[in-house]
């Protein structure tokens, strides 16, 4: 998508729901503090505290089963992501479409938590010795890969943004989030919550932290000229 | 089921709206979409609901009326094609080692009762190798762990785990006369020999009670074995003991390559009760009492394709009483295919080929199947209207070479949620 004037993308990533939230793209005055100059992008970065520890991801009970299920890795639920509310010019210049990996491995999807643009393709290689069956029911992306084994891998392409789930077909436990956004104004948080947002334009914004199908904020970040701004935030 | 009964057609309404295309109620979204957790994984806690409607095409009984014929009856009073059903199943974790497995059910509002009960046990942490004990799942065939409605393709079941043969375990026909006039009578039939009140028969292998013993099971990356010796047999699981013998039982699989399973299983018990064989004059351990099951299954699934073969072959052996004797032993073939293709993403189509038939005996007047053979197609699909929430329709036709109704065609709807 190419900017022509000012615009502005408003993301309504707030809703509790899994339901995906768009990003819808109009016309609108520039974010506060942004000036039409040239200056040096600067960052945000900061820490998301998570006010309640991740719930541990569950295996529904085996009792069906005759013995244990096969161990499996416990995704890792500590990751937010943290993205501008309000993306400033520039933010929909034309990029190169780019590549992602969500990998299948122990019964968990790895990464739990991806963050991509839009345009970009994610590849779902399975690296278990069994079958699995990405789906998704999303809004913005209703894809079924099918069943294929170990060794195997299929993608696709996100072209819409907003918040896809994503499930295996065959392991109900199996799930993982990709967040699809319109802009590159976003970060993942490292394993101690740290995030950094880099080449953002001077300004003022209105930062979210979302964390397992829940946005806190916004707060408000002001970034000066090539200068990364501290902002810290908690997730619900 | 007199409540789901009144409530049918505003449920049939009700699942018609969403199969219009109606997206994704707004109070599912509230729903759990996950098992609840307590104390960091010590408690899970899971459940099963699904609402299952149906209406059978009949002259004489008019627009929607019920199972006539009871194919779909899984006792005297029950139809799997009528049924609100409510699954809770915890399972906690005592130790790394081991955990307590349980699950409670209720059935059309019913006061729940106990499905599951058993202690599992992982004696090496490193082998893939456990012990159950307690009241454990079905160790015999491949279906039998399948039963939940959101682990079924359609809504209606193979007829070897639900279909109500004429046999009871706790009463016998004293002659090949009186097991011939039982013939399709399977969901109310009576025995002069033993309990002479009117009950349901038994099933080959019963889908919807689970036996009580001890399980043991082993798997490698290309087998999967497990044996279990239990107090009831496969078409009558018990709790509480009513002849003091003992069923063995056994299962391999083999994942023989990516995508297809092939099964092997086996069972050989006493299922009469003894009081039963008491009075028609057995001797305990005579093995004139036996129920002895083989059965053979296959899965392949690719893509989007999904096919099951399953075939069973059981033996019941009756002591003789009365001429015209009955031939031994009794004997029931069931052969199903079922097969799920899907179309897109949260919906798919299925469909399901079975057959039930009988041996043939002789009575003073001709020679016939000891029960009537019974056919059934059902061809169906479901629509996801959220991962765990499933609607499911589904038109079923049956057809019975004796008994009351020698066919039946029934529409079903089924509303299945999961967490």
């Amino acid at each position: 998508m190419t900017a022509s004037g000012p615009r502005v993308v408003s993301a309504a990533l707030g809703a509790p729901s899994l339901v995906a939230a768009l990003w819808l793209a109009s016309s609108a005055p520039l974010p506060l503090g942004v000036e039409a100059r040239a200056a040096a992008n600067g960052a945000i970065r900061g820490r998301v505290e998570l006010l309640r520890a991740p719930a541990p991801a569950g295996r529904r009970p085996t009792v069906a089963s005759l013995g244990t299920p096969p161990a499996r890795e416990r995704p890792d639920r500590s990751r937010s992501v943290v993205y501008l509310e309000t993306a400033p010019r520039g933010a929909f210049e034309q990029q190169e479409p780019g590549r992602a990996r969500m990998d299948q491995r122990n019964e968990t999807f790895m990464p739990h938590v991806l963050a991509i643009t839009t345009g970009t393709t994610v590849e779902f290689p399975n690296s278990d010795r069994i079958y699995h069956n990405v789906f998704s029911l999303s809004k913005v992306a209703r894809f079924d890969l099918g069943r294929y084994a170990v060794g195997r891998s299929k993608s696709i392409r996100f072209d819409r943004p907003g918040i896809v789930r994503v499930f295996c077909d065959i392991h109900s436990h199996m799930n993982a989030f990709i967040l699809v956004f319109s802009h590159p104004f976003f970060a993942v948080t490292d394993a101690e919550g740290r995030y950094r947002i880099d080449n953002v334009p001077p300004g003022t914004y209105n930062v979210i932290a979302w964390h397992e199908g829940v946005a806190a904020g916004p707060r408000m970040a002001t970034v000066a000229d090539g200068v990364a701004a501290e902002l810290d935030l908690a997730a619900p | 089921m007199r409540i789901l009964t009144r409530r049918g057609p505003a449920l049939v309404t009700l699942v018609a709206a969403w199969a219009l295309g109606a997206s994704q109620p707004a109070w599912a979204q509230g729903l759990p979409s996950e098992p609840i957790v307590v104390g960091g994984g010590w408690l899970t806690i899971g459940g099963d609901v699904s609402a299952t409607f149906s209406c059978a095409e009949t002259a004489a009984e008019g627009a929607c009326a019920g199972d006539a014929g009871f194919f779909n009856y899984t006792d005297y009073e029950h139809s799997a094609l009528r049924m609100l059903r409510v699954d809770v199943s915890a399972a906690v974790r005592a130790t790394d080692r081991i955990s307590v497995l349980g699950e409670v059910r209720s059935e059309n509002g019913g006061r729940p009762q106990p499905y599951a009960l058993f202690v599992r046990v992982k004696p090496w942490a490193g082998r893939d190798f456990d012990v159950q004990a307690g009241r454990v799942p079905p160790t015999f065939g491949a279906f039998a762990r399948r039963t939940y409605a959101a682990d079924n393709l359609l809504i209606g079941y193979p007829l070897a785990y639900q279909y109500l043969t004429s046999l009871r375990a706790d009463s016998l026909p004293a002659s090949a006369d009186e097991l011939l006039r039982m013939r399709g009578r399977g969901w109310l039939s009576s025995f002069s020999v033993g309990n002479t009140t009117p009950a349901n028969g038994l099933p080959l292998v019963s889908a919807f009670r689970w036996d009580t013993g001890v399980q043991l099971h082993a798997a490698n990356d290309r087998l999967d074995g497990a044996m279990s010796i239990t107090t009831g047999t496969l078409s009558n699981p018990l709790v509480g003991d009513d002849n003091a013998g003992r069923q063995l039982a056994g299962r391999l699989v083999v994942r023989a390559g990516a995508g297809l399973l092939i099964g092997l299983s086996g069972a050989r018990g006493p299922f009469l009760a003894r009081a039963a064989t008491r009075t028609a004059g057995l001797e305990a351990e005579s093995g004139e009492d036996t129920q002895t099951a083989w059965g053979a299954d296959v899965e392949y699934s690719r893509d989007y394709y999904l096919v099951r073969v399953e075939a069973i072959v059981s033996d019941w052996r009756l002591p003789a009483v009365a001429a015209p004797a009955i031939e031994r032993p009794l004997r029931a073939r069931s052969a199903s295919i079922e097969g799920r293709y899907k179309i897109r993403p949260g919906l798919y189509a299925a469909a399901r080929l079975d057959h039930l038939g009988f041996s043939e005996i002789t009575g003073s007047a001709r020679r016939d199947t000891w029960d009537a053979p019974v056919t059934r197609v059902e061809v169906g699909g479901g629509y996801s209207l959220q991962r765990n929430l499933v609607m499911k329709l589904s038109f079923q036709h049956n057809t019975r070479a004796g008994g009351r109704l020698t066919r039946l065609d029934f529409g079903a709807a089924q509303l299945v949620f999961w967490f």
